[in-house]
């Protein structure tokens, strides 16, 4: 676990320079809160792998057994990748990057705390990774409902994609993983071309057309598939997600993920 | 079934690398020769009533005249469009057709799928063309709520449906309806067996449209450009109708109760509908809410789940599909002329047009449902059957069938009859090619009065 919050703290190091590039208030507050969620989930990481120690004599990542300690490191976890309810910092970090290094923000960081969470997937509480899966899809909805700024957009509509992930953790991880890839495909999809057209809000998207057909159809069918649905890849995971949810007698969880993903695809739509 | 789905595909790199000046003609000859292919869907030749199977498709008595009808549709599609999009570029031209080819092979994959998995699928599939369809290329700014809400309200019903198909799967390890057929009964008692009845059955329900969740098929119809209502209204309707057919076989023995209120919603719907037609300006939103009307109809023959029953449903939506959609071909002559879809401006036109006057004659006695004509027998046959299931429902079917003849009349006799206005003496008058459409669209519909056993293969 050592190594894992060293490997952690480094990456949250590295990319603070990253972010602080731009030398825009905004970008500078950004990086800011950035820099201090981050730290606090790595303390508590650290906090709740030590208390495994003391209380169960054992540093190893996927032997972490004593309740209180899994439940610390998982809520430390998602508030590294910004799950609901600890998801307040994600929306203005990421309107405060520019397009590049909020990609990298969206995939590549998610990569890390994913790896560790993907290890601990056997021991952790399923009623808390329920809860925290089912509000992320909602809170992902209904947030990014009011926005017409596209990276704040995008950061609801990770947040809903990561509630999904997490809901299918308890089952079958392999699913966690495939659901991770093809989000981390779609969106980096929706960054390069939004990178593409320097647009960084609705309206300016409504331009577009005139300008680069193939990439305005090209930027439609992924936002369509980041919506889920046939017969494009995004709807692939959430069908495996949602199989295996009523395989497990969960078809209340399932019927609610799935009106979720309803509000996120309105937001989608415009 | 391949025969069909890889002509149909390849029409994409058609309609890609003819030159521009044959690009509609041979799309539509391409596409009338897979229609004229499919015909040959129509000989049942197995016992056990499916035929033409591969691994996961299949066609049957109750599929075929379906597959039939969308296959059909395809080049009266493209011979619809012609003139309206002949201003646009020709790649935007070509996107076109191209949306129209792949909303077909999924419409054709939809009615041919044995696993109902992959019909939701393909269901929920053709949902996009159709969206892009209507909010690309419809004439109003209004389209774009119209298409939200075609979406949304197809979409909320039938995520429930994935849910409760998973469930199926769950229980009986698989979803073939080669299989389901032969496993029954299911024990269904609790609560939550109710809610998993309703899931089944909603997103088929919004989608024929029942009466009370029917709001997005006008806006979808009067936005759409004609061959998205062509298609909209004889074909996707009746998607809703055949998912329906298909998932009540494993639904009983509930349905006896729980139908009840979509019953009475559905009959009680075709009265409604077929008033608020009787006080509509606009045209096109005229016989839409006649397609909600007939679909009431269909949507209570089939939730009352007697043989007679299903034979009126699926006689009816063919024939209402060919029928609806010549409806829809007349009103867009009338548009593409005047550029108005309101009734009072486009009165008259027996004197202008007096050959389309016929086909507006034809057009509306098939759709009051005069005899001989296959709607008559839809009709029929579902009343009848209505009626033996409770004599109270020939108050609403009857009533209904007034009402029906009521607008009929009324849309027959505002646009030919009367005095023309003045500003539409200098109309063009009718091309061969629209003659060409509306005869294509009613000859089969007379000719299903000599074979109506090609569509009621199912129950006799």
């Amino acid at each position: 676990w050592y190594l894992a919050w060293m490997g952690l703290e480094i990456n949250t190091m590295a990319i603070i320079p990253l972010m602080a590039q731009q030398h825009h208030p905004r970008a500078t507050e950004a990086t800011t809160k950035y820099f201090l969620t981050q730290a606090t989930a790595a303390a508590m990481i650290l906090f709740a792998s030590t208390m495994n120690a003391w209380t169960m004599g054992d540093w190893n990542i996927n032997q972490i057994s004593h309740p209180l300690a899994t439940t610390t490191v998982t809520l430390a976890l998602a508030l590294k990748i910004g799950l609901a309810p600890m998801h307040f910092w994600l929306p203005e970090v990421l309107q405060g990057l520019n397009l590049t290094t909020g990609l990298v923000l969206s995939t590549w960081q998610k990569l890390a705390p994913f790896a560790l969470i993907l290890q601990i997937s056997q021991n952790t509480n399923p009623a808390l990774l329920t809860t925290l899966g089912v509000m992320s899809a909602l809170v992902g909805g209904w947030g990014g409902l009011n926005q017409t700024q596209l990276r704040k957009l995008l950061a609801y509509s990770s947040i809903a994609h990561l509630g999904w992930m997490i809901i299918i953790l308890q089952f079958m991880p392999a699913l966690t993983l495939l659901n991770l890839t093809i989000y981390i495909t779609m969106t980096s999809t929706m960054f390069l071309s939004l990178k593409i057209m320097a647009s960084t809000k609705i309206n300016s998207l409504a331009l577009a057309w005139p300008k680069t057909p193939t990439l305005t159809t090209l930027i439609m069918l992924s936002l369509l598939s980041l919506g889920g649905l046939p017969p494009l890849t995004g709807f692939m995971p959430k069908w495996l997600i949602l199989q295996e949810l009523t395989k497990q007698d969960l078809p209340i969880t399932a019927t609610i993920m799935a009106m979720s993903a309803l509000l996120s695809l309105f937001f989608y739509l415009r | 079934m391949l025969k069909i789905l890889i002509p149909t595909l390849m029409l994409i790199p058609t309609t890609w690398l003819t030159p521009k000046s044959w690009v509609w003609t041979t799309t539509t000859a391409q596409s009338l020769a897979i229609a004229l292919l499919s015909l040959t869907w129509l000989k049942w030749t197995s016992e056990t009533g499916w035929s033409t199977s591969g691994p996961y498709m299949a066609t049957d008595p109750l599929s075929t005249p379906l597959l039939v009808l969308t296959c059909w549709l395809l080049p009266l599609m493209i011979l619809a469009s012609q003139n309206h999009i002949s201003p646009e570029p020709i790649n935007r031209q070509r996107s076109y057709i191209t949306l129209l080819i792949l909303l077909q092979t999924f419409l054709i994959m939809a009615f041919g799928a044995t696993e109902i998995i992959m019909f939701y699928i393909m269901f929920e599939a053709t949902l996009i063309p159709t969206l892009i369809i209507i909010t690309r290329w419809g004439n109003q700014t209004e389209r774009l709520n119209a298409g939200t809400y075609f979406l949304f309200y197809t979409l909320a019903g039938s995520l429930p449906l994935l849910v409760a198909l998973l469930m199926t799967q769950k229980d009986m390890g698989t979803l073939s309806m080669l299989i389901i057929q032969h496993t029954k009964p299911t024990n269904l008692l609790s609560w939550g067996d109710k809610i998993w009845w309703v899931g089944c059955l909603l997103a088929f329900l919004v989608k024929m449209p029942l009466y009370g969740v029917h709001l997005w098929l006008p806006k979808a119809h009067v936005e759409a450009p004609i061959a998205g209502s062509m298609v909209l209204a004889a074909v996707l309707l009746k998607l809703g109708g055949y998912g329906m057919m298909r998932i009540t076989i494993m639904l009983d023995p509930l349905t006896k109760e729980l139908a009840y209120p979509f019953i009475i919603l559905a009959l009680w719907g075709i009265i409604m509908t077929g008033s608020i037609c009787l006080r509509q300006t606009d045209l096109k939103s005229l016989i839409a809410y006649s397609s909600v009307s007939h679909m009431g109809l269909v949507a209570g023959g089939i939730l009352i789940q007697t043989p007679w029953g299903f034979t009126g449903a699926i006689i009816l939506m063919i024939a209402h599909g060919l029928v609806s959609s010549a409806l829809f071909c007349l009103a867009n002559t009338n548009y593409e002329r005047t550029h108005s879809r309101t009734l009072l401006l486009t009165r008259g036109l027996q004197m202008i047009l007096p050959l389309m006057a016929t086909w507006w004659f034809i057009a509306n006695l098939a759709n009051l449902a005069l005899p001989p004509l296959p709607n008559l027998m839809g009709e029929l046959a579902i009343i009848t059957s209505l009626f033996s299931w409770s004599p109270w429902t020939i108050v609403s079917t009857g009533l209904g069938t007034l009402i029906t003849a009521g607008y009929s009349l009324y849309m027959f006799l505002m646009t030919q009859r009367g005095p023309t206005p003045l500003h539409t003496i200098s109309l063009h008058p009718s091309h061969t090619r629209e003659h060409l459409l509306m005869a294509m669209h009613l000859i089969p519909v007379l000719l299903l009065v000599l074979k109506p056993e090609l569509m009621w293969g199912v129950c006799h």
